[in-house]
């Protein structure tokens, strides 16, 4: 055992690795009846960065309290002039209703420095809860060279699309691990997840009479975002591309679509500050479909502006944007994601010449 | 396919977002707009929707009652209301937006002109507001209310909606107090709406455990297997609260618990432990099997009423620590009042799969503790190896499936295993899944999800006529047995678990209530 490369916080008891189940089971031993062990899944996050050992310890804290789970949190530090692999266990309770019942979800966190960082699969496969569905969340990059040993067993790849550097390598790698898991693994994009509540409101917009029509004949889609979200705006045009139908056309590294009949649909990427998206702007010969979100807000505001008729405005919930949020959602909503895989497939070259 | 059920959007952005019907663009009239029902439920529920995003873009809604007030005056009651009861806060400007979409409509029930104004008013708003000519009405009103309102919506033609459109009724319970109540309040209905626009409420089903009652036998192989006579010794089913009228005395002392809970409720969740396999998951489907179970109840007769059944009532008593009345000597509650707070049963369902299973069911008031559930008692494993007469230390408790409807929702097996030590004891132990542990989030109101449904089309959770009517027939066939025998009521401790009677009913075949 060593010292934590992650003084900020404690990660819980120091273990040897060997020994990992047994301290668990003392750890439930010596707990008083009040509390009570529960596990949905095996949660693993991988993170090359120390300092977000801490950040993942609590957002695993908060997750666990909606979604109980065993949480397998690996800092891997394959820089690191010593091989070594240390171990530590902790236990997040939150109360059930209003007695004084806890539900506790465990917590194994590694440091695998130098050599040992390769020990990744064995480490995980180890020291999983059985027969529970297995969600590994990779942040960052992914490998270069995936590991078919230990995605053949993941049942959910959680990735961010929105923090990588080169989305066009990146979703190739994804593309990979997909195919080396014969598509048994289901990709969950957090940069997707962040999107739902915007699809949401805008599948909702188009429900209203005077706005429906507009989808048969849209000229121009611009989507405002900031500068760390283009990868989000640009799988949110991939998503209404898809859905209605058109045909992604790449001219001199400018982008626009093409509709079922042909036409040219006119596509603007406005980088702006505010929320990650701050406006999806619809413009069709029929109407012109706004919606808008404020810094922080957790609505949307909705407008309809017929060429005939009332205007008609509508507020839609938003959620929160937060990784927290967005990872419960991904892990409460379960299923497949087979429009990701759609709009992903026709939006990819816009990466590609990013 | 009908106007009714046809779909009315075909919005590819809704594509892989949803997987259950979409609730469409409506106006939705409630009856009774002033009462207790609409302020507890009704607009908390339709606040809580809007605020999920799961409202039709264009939704008005309409209250109609007899008072004198305002747009706003009634805007600012519900405002109120949704406050108090909502279980999520109140965001002001979504409030306002959806306030927007409520309006008022002052007329008595029996004045044909307001239906008429009614009428106008909703061609306007499907004019202004996309509404489409959809129109969702909900008796809130008293059920003394529901033949003058179901006339004057026909009388008015508000029963048949614009073309393109669909008229729907939702009926609050109680569908009539016997069998020929309820056939004439169909009848009514049915002069006025079809059966497939007629949704009637009984909100146990919108909850989320009721639901789950199918996924659970349905979804997971290794319980269909053992869900019969072959391995059930017999079923619990429970219903117990710790309340006494609570202000519904006018109601409740005209009821009882049989017409209060058992015709419905509790028969419901009997249908949905002993039903067959549905063939899909359509409304009819499902609903075909629950009415094929109320057909297979042995009738229980005059002669039968004293060994089946137990009627009895609460006398004073202690119920969470406070002294508490005799049911008689409730406020409104005549003297001599004869009505039973607690009903224990035992039913046969007489089929292929359940022949021999006595179904048991309690409900009653003044019980100890709230408390709704089914328990499945398996059968007792053979007395070989294990379980042997005389072998007090190798006795073996049944295997126990307990499905918890509410509060505490969830499901518990019940099962033997070894203690530990050099000599041979066992002891039962639990397996235990709760709701609220694994999923830690707020279920949806019942209402929320039942009021989705018919703004979808989706009658799944609604009671079909046919399944009222049959179980009357097996509810008023017991009542007409204990007016006939003038049996007298039994009496139970409130605070207790029912009347000792009820303990012998179950005990007469060897088992006993379970202690929850």
């Amino acid at each position: 055992m060593s010292t934590s490369a992650f003084p900020e916080i404690s990660p819980g008891l120091p273990v040897e690795i060997g020994r990992i189940d047994k301290e668990l089971g003392k750890l439930w031993e010596t707990s008083d009846d009040t509390k009570t062990r529960a596990s949905l899944i095996n949660l693993v996050i991988y993170t090359e960065s120390a300092a977000q050992v801490a950040a993942n310890t609590e957002l695993i804290s908060r997750i666990a309290s909606h979604h109980a789970c065993r949480a397998i949190l690996i800092f891997a530090n394959p820089s690191a002039a010593e091989a070594n692999a240390s171990a530590w266990i902790s236990a997040h309770c939150h109360n059930a209703g209003k007695g004084a019942r806890q539900i506790c979800s465990e917590q194994i966190t590694f440091q695998l420095d130098g050599d040992t960082a390769s020990a990744v699969p064995n480490v995980v496969f180890s020291h999983l809860d059985s027969d529970l569905p297995l969600c590994f969340w990779w942040q960052g990059d992914l490998p270069s060279a995936p590991d078919e040993n230990l995605w053949s067993w993941v049942d959910r790849l959680i990735f961010d699309s929105q923090t990588w550097s080169d989305p066009a390598v990146q979703f190739a790698r994804v593309c990979e691990i997909s195919h080396l898991s014969r598509s048994r693994t289901i990709l969950c994009d957090l940069n997707w997840t962040r999107l739902l509540t915007a699809r949401f409101a805008l599948a909702n917009v188009f429900d209203h009479a005077a706005a429906l029509p507009a989808l048969r004949d849209v000229k121009k889609l611009t989507i405002r975002h900031t500068k760390q979200a283009r990868t989000t705006a640009i799988l949110l045009a991939g998503w209404l591309a898809a859905q209605l139908g058109w045909a992604l056309e790449s001219v001199l590294g400018r982008h626009a679509f093409r509709d079922k009949r042909n036409a040219e649909v006119g596509f603007d990427l406005i980088e702006a500050d505010g929320a990650c998206i701050s406006v999806v702007e619809i413009l069709s010969a029929s109407a012109t479909i706004t919606l808008r979100r404020e810094s922080n807000a957790e609505f949307f505001h909705a407008s309809i502006r017929p060429a005939a008729g009332p205007d008609v405005t509508q507020m839609l919930p938003a959620g929160r944007d937060s990784l927290r949020e967005h990872l419960l959602m991904e892990l409460s909503r379960g299923g497949v994601h087979p429009l990701y895989a759609k709009a992903l497939d026709l939006i990819r070259p816009v990466f590609s010449h990013d | 396919m009908s106007d009714s059920q046809a779909p009315v959007f075909s919005n590819p952005l809704r594509e892989g977002l949803l997987s259950r019907a979409l609730p469409a663009p409506c106006s939705l009239v409630i009856f009774g707009a002033t009462g207790d029902l609409t302020h507890r439920k009704l607009v908390p529920a339709l606040y809580n929707l809007n605020a999920d995003g799961n409202l039709p873009p264009a939704l008005s809604v309409v209250g109609f009652a007899r008072r004198d007030k305002t747009d706003e005056q009634f805007r600012t009651e519900l405002l109120d209301a949704a406050q108090k009861f909502s279980r999520q806060k109140i965001n002001t400007e979504l409030w306002d937006g959806f306030a927007s979409r409520i309006a008022y409509h002052r007329s008595a029930f029996d004045d044909i002109e307001g239906y008429h104004a009614l009428a106008r008013r909703l061609d306007e708003m499907d004019k202004t507001q996309g509404t489409r000519g959809n129109r969702l009405f909900y008796l809130a009103a008293g059920p003394d209310q529901f033949e003058t309102i179901l006339n004057n919506l026909r009388e008015s033609g508000l029963n048949v909606a614009p073309e393109g459109g669909w008229a729907r009724v939702i009926v609050e319970k109680p569908f009539g107090t016997d069998l020929p109540s309820a056939v004439a309040l169909n009848t009514l209905v049915e002069n006025a709406f079809p059966e497939r626009d007629t949704y009637r409420i009984d909100h146990y089903l919108g909850k989320e455990t009721a639901q789950n009652i199918m996924v659970l036998r349905f979804a997971n192989a290794i319980f269909e297997h053992l869900w019969n006579s072959r391995y059930v010794d017999h079923v619990q089913i429970t219903a117990s609260e710790p309340l006494g009228v609570e202000g519904r005395a006018g109601y409740y002392d005209k009821s009882g618990a049989m017409r209060d809970m058992v015709q419905n409720h509790l028969l419901q969740l009997l249908c949905l432990t002993a039903m067959e396999p549905p063939t899909d998951l359509s409304a009819d489907a499902i609903r075909d099997e629950k009415v094929k179970v109320l057909r297979s109840l042995r009738k229980i007769g005059s002669d039968e009423v004293a060994k089946y059944t137990v009627r009895a009532q609460y006398s004073a008593g202690n119920v969470n620590g406070k002294r508490v009345a005799a049911y008689r000597d409730e406020e409104n509650i005549p003297p001599e009042s004869e009505t039973e707070t607690y009903v224990a049963l035992e039913i046969h369902v007489e089929n292929w799969r359940w022949s021999g299973v006595p179904f048991y069911m309690r409900v009653g008031k003044r019980l100890p503790k709230a408390a709704t559930e089914i328990a499945l008692h398996f059968k007792g494993a053979p007395p070989i190896l294990f379980n042997q007469s005389g072998d007090a230390t190798q006795a073996l408790d049944d295997n126990v499936l307990v499905i918890r409807i509410q509060p505490d929702e969830g499901v518990s097996l019940r099962m033997s295993a070894k203690l530990p030590g050099t000599s041979l004891r066992i002891e039962p132990v639990k397996m235990d899944f709760h709701y609220g542990t694994s999923f830690g989030r707020p279920t949806p109101e019942a209402y929320e999800r039942l009021l989705l449904d018919a703004m979808a089309g989706d009658a799944t959770l609604f009671a079909r006529r046919d399944e009222v009517e049959e179980a009357w027939k097996f509810v008023d066939a017991i009542r007409a047995g204990w007016e006939s025998r003038n049996d007298k009521l039994a009496f139970y401790s409130a605070g207790t678990w029912g009347p000792s009677e009820a303990d012998a009913l179950i005990e007469r075949t060897g088992a006993a209530w379970r202690r929850l």
